[in-house]
C-alpha cells in the first residue's frame, strides 16, 4: 500500500463572516501513513469538519498547506478543487434521491470516463453483494433504511478507488445497534479495499474501535491536543470493546475529551453573555 | 374474566339474535364511514335548499335558477357546436398560455437561481411587475399585441409565468449544498452539475409551479376571453348572462369547474411522472 499519504502542515484557517474573524484551524501538524485509519475526536466546533472540506477541495486554507502523497491539494494559493481521490461520505447523508441505487454508485467512475456504464454496472453489483445489499440496485436511495444508505455512501466512494477516503460522522444518524453493525461493517470492507480514512466522529468509543491512530482537538480553535496509537490488533470485533487495553485507553482519552468539551462549553457561555 | 368471557359470547350464541338489529347496522356504519355520510349528507342539504330556495325564500340562493333547470339547460348546451367550440377555443389558450410559462420560465428561473449576474440583472424588473395582477394587463395587452387570441394567451401565460419562475427559483436556489460537493468529488463537470444535481433537486418545485400555474391558468382565461376575446367559455358565459339565460350560466360555470380539475389532475400525473423518486419513505 503506496498510496494514500496524508500530511498537514501548520494548516491554518480563519472565516470571516461580517468581518468577525473566527479561528477555526490553528497551527494543525499531522502526518497519516498510507492505510491508516485516523479518528479525530473533539467538541463541536472545533473545526474537525472544516479540516475535512480543505483536504476534500471545498474550502481553501487561511495558512499552511495539506499534501497528499506529496502532491499540495490544499494551500491558501490555490482554489479549493475537489478530486475523485479523495472521496467524501457526508453526515447527512448526500445519496442523489432522484437516481437509482445503481445510478449512484456507477456515476462517479462514468463521469469520469474511468468505466463504460456496463462495466461500472458489473463492479457495483458485485460491490453491492458485498455489502449485504444484494437486489437493492434499482431502488431509490429513499426506499432504504438509514444503515443500508450509509452502505450504499460508502460503496460509492469506493468503487472510485481513492487514495483517502473522508467520512465526516457517516453513522452519526443511527441508532446504537445498526451504528455497531455499520462499524464492523466498514472494518471488513477496509481490509478488502484498504484505503486510507479519514474518520470524524464525536463518539470516542467508535474513535477507538475503529481508528488506528485517535486524534483529539481542542475546542476552537482547533489545535491538536493529543495523538494516540491504538494498540489493539486488527482485525477487531465487537468484543474489543470490553477488553482491559480499550477500557484503559477509552479512560485516559474520554479524561481529555472531557476537558475540551467543558472549555467549548464555558466559551460559549462567554459568548452568550456578551 | 371467565364469566366476562361467557356473558359476551352468549348472544351470538343463540341464531335468532346473531343478526345484527338494523339500526345497530346503519349506526356501525355511519361511524365507520363518518366523513363520507357527513359529506353526503351537506350536498343534498345544499342541492334542496337551491332545487326549492325561491319557494322557500332564501336570499342570495332564490335568485339562481334552480338545479332541474340547470341539468335541462346542460343538455342543451352540451348538445351544441357552440360549447364544444368554446371549450376547444379556452383549451388551446391555456395549453399556449401554460406552455410557454413553462418554456420561458422554468430556464429564466434555473438562470437566476445559479448565476449571481443574471439573478441581478433581472430581479429589480421582476420585483416591479410581479405584483401587478394579470388581469390588470389587459388592456395594455389589447393594446401591445395584434390580435385578441395573442393577447388572452399572454394574460394566461402571466398569470402562470410568475408562479413558474419564483419556484424554479425557490427550489434551484436551495439545493443541499453537499449534493454539489458529492457531485464535484465524484468527478462532475459543470454540465453534469446541472444535468444530475441541479435540474432533478429543482424539478418538485418546477412541478408544485406547474400545478399551481394551471389553477391560475383557469382563472386567467376566464377573465382575458370575458373581456377581450369573442370565444371561449368565459366569453360564453358572459355572453350567456348579458342574454339573462341564467342556468347556462350556471353551466358554463360548472365546465370551467370541471375542466380546472381535470387539468389539474393531469397536472398531477404528469408531475408524478417527472419525479418518480417523491413520495417514498
Amino acid at each position: 500500500m503506496s498510496r494514500g499519504a496524508l500530511s498537514f502542515r501548520a494548516v491554518r484557517k480563519v472565516y470571516d463572516p461580517e468581518g468577525k474573524a473566527v479561528l477555526a484551524l490553528d497551527g494543525v501538524d499531522l502526518d497519516i501513513a498510507p492505510g491508516e485509519f485516523c479518528a479525530i475526536v473533539g467538541p463541536s466546533g472545533c473545526g474537525k469538519t472544516t479540516l475535512l472540506n480543505a483536504v476534500a477541495g471545498f474550502e481553501t486554507l487561511t495558512a499552511g498547506a495539506i499534501q497528499l502523497d506529496g502532491r499540495t491539494i490544499a494551500t491558501p494559493d490555490a482554489s479549493a478543487a475537489p478530486g475523485e481521490d479523495r472521496i467524501v461520505v457526508f453526515q447527512n447523508g448526500a445519496l442523489f434521491p432522484w437516481r437509482s441505487v445503481m445510478w449512484n454508485i456507477t456515476c462517479g467512475p462514468v463521469m469520469q470516463g474511468r468505466m463504460s456504464e456496463r462495466e461500472a454496472r458489473e463492479h457495483g453489483l458485485k460491490l453491492l453483494a458485498r455489502v449485504g445489499l444484494k437486489g437493492c440496485e434499482d431502488k431509490y436511495p429513499n426506499d432504504l433504511s438509514g444503515g443500508q444508505k450509509r452502505r450504499v455512501e460508502i460503496v460509492r466512494a469506493l468503487i472510485n478507488d481513492p487514495a483517502v477516503l473522508l467520512l465526516d460522522e457517516p453513522f452519526r444518524a443511527l441508532d446504537a445497534l445498526t451504528k455497531s453493525v455499520m462499524q464492523e461493517y466498514l472494518l471488513e470492507l477496509l481490509v478488502q479495499f484498504p484505503k486510507t480514512v479519514f474518520f470524524i466522529t464525536h463518539d470516542l468509543e467508535e474513535a477507538l474501535f475503529l481508528g488506528d491512530k485517535v486524534v483529539v482537538f481542542t475546542s476552537r480553535p482547533g489545535r491538536i491536543k493529543e495523538v494516540v496509537s491504538v494498540d489493539i490488533p486488527k482485525p477487531r470485533s465487537h468484543e474489543v470493546l470490553t477488553s482491559p487495553r480499550f477500557l484503559e485507553l477509552k479512560a485516559a482519552l474520554s479524561a481529555v475529551v472531557h476537558t475540551e468539551a467543558m472549555r467549548a462549553f464555558e466559551a460559549g457561555e462567554k459568548e452568550m453573555a456578551r | 374474566m371467565k364469566s366476562l368471557a361467557t356473558a359476551a359470547s352468549a348472544p351470538s350464541a343463540t341464531p335468532a339474535e346473531r343478526g345484527v338489529p338494523l339500526s345497530a347496522g346503519i349506526r356501525k356504519y355511519v361511524h365507520r364511514h363518518f366523513d363520507l355520510v357527513v359529506g353526503a349528507a351537506t350536498l343534498i342539504a345544499f342541492f334542496l335548499a337551491w332545487q326549492f330556495a325561491r319557494p322557500l325564500g332564501i336570499p342570495g340562493l332564490s335568485a339562481v335558477e334552480p338545479p332541474t333547470k340547470v341539468v335541462a339547460a346542460s343538455w342543451d348546451l352540451l348538445s351544441s357546436a357552440t360549447f364544444w367550440t368554446a371549450c376547444y377555443k379556452s383549451v388551446l389558450r391555456i395549453l399556449a398560455g401554460f406552455a410557454l410559462a413553462q418554456i420561458i420560465g422554468v430556464p429564466i428561473g434555473l438562470m437566476m437561481a445559479t448565476n449571481r449576474m443574471a439573478f441581478h440583472t433581472i430581479f429589480p424588473v421582476t420585483e416591479i411587475l410581479r405584483p401587478i395582477p394579470p388581469v390588470a394587463w389587459i388592456p395594455v395587452a389589447i393594446i401591445f399585441w395584434p390580435t385578441r387570441e395573442m393577447s388572452t394567451v399572454f394574460i394566461v401565460f402571466l398569470g402562470a409565468f410568475w408562479i413558474v419562475l419564483l419556484n424554479t427559483i425557490g427550489g434551484a436556489s436551495t439545493i443541499d449544498e453537499s449534493y454539489r460537493r458529492a457531485a464535484l468529488s465524484l468527478g462532475s463537470n459543470r454540465w453534469h452539475l446541472f444535468r444530475y444535481i441541479v435540474l432533478p433537486a429543482t424539478m418538485p418545485s418546477i412541478v408544485t409551479g406547474m400545478v399551481v400555474g394551471m389553477g391560475i391558468s383557469w382563472e386567467m382565461v376566464v377573465a382575458a376571453e370575458m373581456i377581450a376575446s369573442d370565444t371561449g367559455l368565459g366569453y360564453l358565459l358572459w355572453q350567456s348572462f348579458e342574454i339573462n339565460a341564467g342556468a347556462q350560466v350556471i353551466v358554463c360555470m360548472l365546465a370551467i369547474g370541471i375542466a380546472g380539475f381535470v387539468s389539474s389532475a393531469l397536472i398531477g400525473r404528469v408531475g408524478r411522472l417527472l419525479t418518480p423518486w417523491q413520495g417514498r419513505r
